[in-house]
């Protein structure tokens, strides 16, 4: 069993690209492997409350719920939180700090900047 | 040495030369080499340095998915996979890099 | 002792890939060695691509019949 980390870092409603990266991190539970998404930099919005269906964009909705059925953790990493005044996340995603977040990346066989 | 190499940028980005470039030495040095193409990087399916890697032996696959969202047709010698096949290849390779 | 005359079906109208396949490896971990389950799909890429992941899986394909323009069923034989 591989820990692969997926780590999200763009701003939610300008690109498809972050619903991507989760959809994709469902499919890469399909193999037993351990996923961990991480949410950091401009990224940390896309585990807030938004509604991506006001600008037309499918919402993220069925991947988070996907992956907290799978029991994928899901991370926020907190300096991005606090330097956007975050501090409410949707369910299933925890705060996390630096050093956890670090840890999480080292220690996976594959890391995924998407 | 099994490779598996994830691409999700589309083709004017630097990224394709550099996939192209280290499957090519990859797979000349003797490697196995696979190559998933999602969201943006499906466009690279009609490049013809991608129809050379597949002759030299290099397994390429595209999400299905992303290809229809695009209404792209197929091309031949590229698998019209699924994320599936992205979770294979990262599970049974060597080493897994990603280019985003 | 196990009924395998019983079909589960799963409907996956308005899936895609990789729910597709997500929901229908977690629908076949309830089921015993042996039984079978009937998959409804509507999108295409999924009629070719669950099937393949599903053999390498281990799983037999017992048959993908069309039953309309965008509407397949495949009957799957846990293994």
């Amino acid at each position: 069993m591989k820990k692969i980390t997926v780590i999200v870092r763009n701003l939610p409603l300008n690109t498809r690209k972050n619903a991507e990266a989760l959809r994709m991190s469902v499919g890469l539970t399909l193999r037993e492997d351990k996923v961990t998404v991480i949410f950091m930099d401009d990224g940390v919005y896309t585990a807030t409350h938004i509604k991506p269906e006001l600008l037309n964009f499918t919402p993220m909705d069925k991947a988070f719920e996907a992956l907290s059925m799978l029991k994928c953790p899901l991370f926020a990493d907190k300096p991005s939180m606090q330097k956007r005044g975050i501090n409410k996340l949707i369910e299933n995603v925890k705060p996390a700090e630096r050093e956890e977040i670090v840890r999480t990346i080292t220690e996976s066989d594959i890391a995924i900047p998407f | 040495m099994k490779l598996g190499i994830l691409l999700t940028t589309s083709p004017e980005n630097e990224n394709t030369n550099t996939v192209i470039a280290i499957s090519r030495a990859a797979k000349e040095a003797g490697h196995e080499v696979s190559v998933f193409l999602m969201y943006d990087s499906v466009y690279n399916a009609y490049k013809k340095e991608f129809a050379e890697l597949i002759d030299k032996g290099v397994s390429i696959a595209v999400c299905a998915l992303n290809v229809e969202q695009r209404k792209m047709s197929r091309v031949p010698g590229i698998l019209f996979g699924s994320q599936y096949d992205n979770a294979c290849i990262a599970s049974n390779v060597d080493r897994f890099i990603s280019f985003g | 002792m196990q009924d395998m005359s019983r079909i589960t079906e799963l409907d996956l109208r308005g899936e895609v890939c990789p729910y597709t396949f997500v929901k229908t490896k977690l629908k076949l971990e309830e089921l015993e060695s042996g039984e079978e389950l009937k998959v409804i799909l509507d999108h295409a890429p999924a009629v070719e691509n669950v099937p393949r992941s599903l053999k390498n899986e281990g799983h037999k394909i017992l048959g993908i019949e069309q039953k309309g323009d965008n509407l397949w069923n495949v009957r799957i034989r846990k293994a």
